[in-house]
C-alpha cells in the first residue's frame, strides 16, 4: 500500500537542542495510527511540523506524494487538522466559523458544509454563537472544520480532551467509520492510553525525539496467566522447574503460559497438595507496555516552549 | 485573496467593538462640528467659518479615524494569537504571506471606510450648520477637489500609523503594545521633530513626514521639505515596517 504521509528523517533543533531526531514514519490509508510518548517527547512538535505551524530544520514531510517544502498549499490541502482544543471565533456563530474556514479551501460548497454539520450532529445549534457552546460542542465543531474539505489525512492532537465518555465513544466510532469507509488515514496523539488502545490499528511511540517503536495492534501478544496458589514459594519453584518465567504480581504469580498448558499445571499443583485460588488469563495493557518501554514517567529534559 | 479579505471583513464586523468605533467616529465628528459652530457664534467671526471654508479642510476627520484604525491594525494579528485561533488559520492550505497581506489590506480598507463615513458626516454638518460666505459657491469644482485632496493627505497619516501599529502588533503579538507605541508616536512625534528641526537628522525622521497636510496648510515642522521628498522617506519607512512584519510572521514557529 502506498503511504499517504511520509516523514523522512524529520529533525527539529531549537537553540542547538535536538527536539526531534531523524524521525521516519509512514501512515497508510484507512489506518488509524496512535502517537504516544511521555510529556516533552516531541509529539506536539512533530504534529506542528506536519501541519505547517513549525518549520523543520531537517528532513522532509511528504503528503500524498507532495513535499510540504516544495508545495505547501497543495500538500496541506489534503490534511484536516485539530490541534489540541479547537479554538474558534467565539463572537461568530458555528456556521460562520465553518464558512470562514471553507473559504480557505478550494471547492467546499454550501451543501458540503451542511452535510458535515449533519455528520457531527450540530444542526440544531450551528447558528448560535460559539461562545455559548460547551466544550463537547466545540470539539464537534472542531471535527467539522477538519472534515470540510474531505481530507485524505486527518491529524488530531489530543482530540478527546474534555469529551464525556459518551462523546469519546461516539468520536471513536466516527473516526473508525471515516477511516474504513472513506480510506482516510488518521493520526492521533493522546495521553489516554486506553483510548488509543481501543481506537488505533497501529501505534508509534516516541521518546526524546526518537521513534522507539511502531507496532500493529493486531500483533499476537505473549500470553500470560495469573496464578494464585499457596504456598507461593513451592508454586513458584514448580513453575520455574517447568521452564516458565515467573513474576510476582499482586498476591500471586504471573506466568508466561499458553492456554493448553494450564490444565496440566493445575493438575500438578493439586497433585502436590497446593491450594489453588485463582487461575486467569492476564492481558498486559498498553499502559504496562508503554511504561516498560519508556521507563516510567520521567520527563525528557524540558525544552523552552 | 478576495476570499481571505472577505473573511477578515466578516470577523471585523462581528466584533461589537467595530460597531462601537464607527459610532464613536460619527459622534466625535459631529461633536467637533458643533464645537466649531459654538466657537464661531461666541467669537462672532462668521467670516472665518464659512461653509466652503469648512468643506475645504476636512483633515480633522483624519485624527479620529487614525485612532480607531490603529486599534484595528494593532489587534488584527495579535488577537488571532491571543484567541488561539492562529493555529486554525495557519493550518490551511494558504501561504502565510497571503494571510498577512489580506489582513493588512483589510486594515486599509477599514481605514478608508471610516474616512468615507467621517467625511460624509463632516460634509453633511458643514452644509447644515454653516452659511456660505460672501461670493462663495460650494458648487464649484475647486472647493470639492481641494476638499478631497485634503482628505487624501490626511489619510496618509492614517495609513502610516496603521502600518506601524500593524507591524508592531504582528511582530510582538501584543495589541496593547502596538496601540500604545503608535499613539505615542502620533502625539509626540511632531514635538520631537520640532525639537530636532535644527539638525539634519530631523529630515529623515518618520515623524517629520507623517502629517502630509502640512504642505497645504504651510505649517511645516521642518522648513525646506518638499512633498516628493516626504513621500520618498515615508515609502522607505513603510517598506521597512512591512518587510519586518512579513518576515517575522512567515518564519515564526507557532506554539500558542
Amino acid at each position: 500500500m502506498k503511504p499517504v504521509v511520509e516523514l523522512k528523517n524529520l529533525s527539529k533543533t531549537i537553540r542547538s537542542k535536538k527536539i526531534i531526531d531523524n524521525l521516519n514514519l509512514s501512515l497508510y490509508p484507512g489506518q488509524i495510527t496512535g502517537f504516544l510518548g511521555p510529556n516533552g517527547a516531541g509529539k506536539t512538535t512533530t504534529i506542528r511540523m506536519m501541519v505547517g505551524l513549525m518549520k523543520q530544520t531537517g528532513g522532509d514531510i511528504v503528503i500524498d506524494g507532495v513535499s510540504l517544502r516544495d508545495d505547501f498549499e497543495e500538500g496541506l490541502s489534503k490534511v484536516g487538522v485539530i490541534v489540541e482544543n479547537p479554538e474558534m471565533y467565539k463572537f461568530m456563530s458555528g456556521y460562520k466559523n465553518l464558512i470562514h474556514f471553507a473559504r480557505m479551501h478550494k471547492g467546499v460548497t454550501k451543501e458540503r458544509i451542511d452535510e458535515v454539520v449533519r455528520q457531527v450532529g450540530m444542526q440544531n445549534r450551528i447558528h448560535e454563537k460559539v461562545g455559548t457552546y460547551s466544550l463537547g460542542m466545540r470539539q464537534r465543531l472542531g471535527l467539522a472544520q477538519a472534515l470540510l474539505h474531505s481530507p485524505k489525512f486527518l491529524i488530531l492532537d489530543e482530540p478527546t480532551n474534555g469529551l464525556d465518555p459518551a462523546g469519546i465513544r461516539e468520536f471513536r466510532q466516527y473516526l473508525r467509520k471515516i477511516a474504513e469507509a472513506e480510506g482516510v488515514s488518521v493520526f492521533v496523539s493522546s495521553h489516554m492510553l486506553s483510548e488509543i488502545e481501543q481506537m488505533c490499528d497501529r501505534i508509534a511511540i516516541i521518546q526524546n525525539g526518537k521513534l522507539i517503536d511502531i507496532r500493529e495492534m493486531s500483533d499476537a501478544r505473549e500470553s500470560f496467566y495469573y496464578i494464585e496458589a499457596t504456598p507461593a514459594e513451592k508454586a513458584k519453584q514448580m513453575l520455574m522447574d517447568g521452564g516458565f518465567t515467573v513474576e510476582a504480581f499482586k498476591d500471586g504469580l504471573l506466568v508466561n503460559a499458553e492456554q493448553h498448558q494450564i490444565p496440566g499445571l493445575v493438575e500438578s499443583f493439586i497433585a502436590e497438595g497446593l491450594q489453588v485460588f485463582a487461575v486467569q488469563p492476564h492481558r498486559k495493557t498498553l499502559e504496562d507496555e508503554f511504561l516498560e518501554m519508556t521507563g516510567g514517567g520521567q520527563i525528557a529534559e524540558a525544552y523552552a516552549k | 485573496m478576495l476570499k481571505l479579505m472577505q473573511n477578515e471583513w466578516m470577523k471585523l464586523w462581528h466584533k461589537k467593538g467595530t460597531w462601537v468605533m464607527t459610532g464613536i467616529l460619527i459622534i466625535i465628528t459631529a461633536g467637533m462640528m458643533g464645537l466649531m459652530k459654538w466657537i464661531s457664534i461666541q467669537q462672532d467671526m462668521g467670516g472665518n467659518f464659512t461653509r466652503a471654508g469648512m468643506i475645504q479642510d476636512p483633515s480633522s476627520v483624519g485624527g479620529t479615524v487614525l485612532l480607531l484604525t490603529v486599534i484595528v491594525a494593532a489587534g488584527i494579528v495579535a488577537s488571532e494569537f491571543s484567541q488561539g485561533t492562529i493555529k486554525m488559520l495557519l493550518t490551511r492550505p494558504v501561504k502565510r504571506w497571503k494571510i498577512l497581506l489580506s489582513k493588512f489590506l483589510t486594515v486599509n480598507v477599514f481605514g478608508m471606510f471610516l474616512m468615507v463615513i467621517g467625511y460624509a458626516v463632516y460634509v453633511l454638518l458643514a452644509l447644515l450648520l454653516f452659511k456660505s460666505g460672501a461670493g462663495e459657491s460650494i458648487s464649484s469644482w475647486s472647493v470639492w477637489s481641494k476638499s478631497l485632496y485634503m482628505l487624501l493627505l490626511s489619510f496618509g497619516n492614517v495609513f502610516i500609523t496603521a502600518t506601524f501599529a500593524f507591524a508592531i502588533g504582528s511582530v510582538f503579538r501584543s495589541s496593547s503594545l502596538a496601540i500604545g507605541l503608535s499613539l505615542f508616536i502620533y502625539f509626540t512625534g511632531s514635538t520631537i521633530s520640532a525639537i530636532l528641526s535644527r539638525y539634519e537628522i530631523a529630515k529623515y525622521l518618520l515623524f517629520t513626514h507623517m502629517d502630509l497636510t502640512q504642505f497645504e496648510t504651510g505649517m511645516m515642522l521642518v522648513p525646506d521639505l518638499t512633498m516628493p521628498f516626504s513621500l520618498a522617506v515615508l515609502a522607505v519607512y513603510i517598506i521597512v515596517f512591512l518587510v519586518i512584519s512579513f518576515t517575522t510572521f512567515v518564519k515564526r514557529d507557532v506554539t500558542a
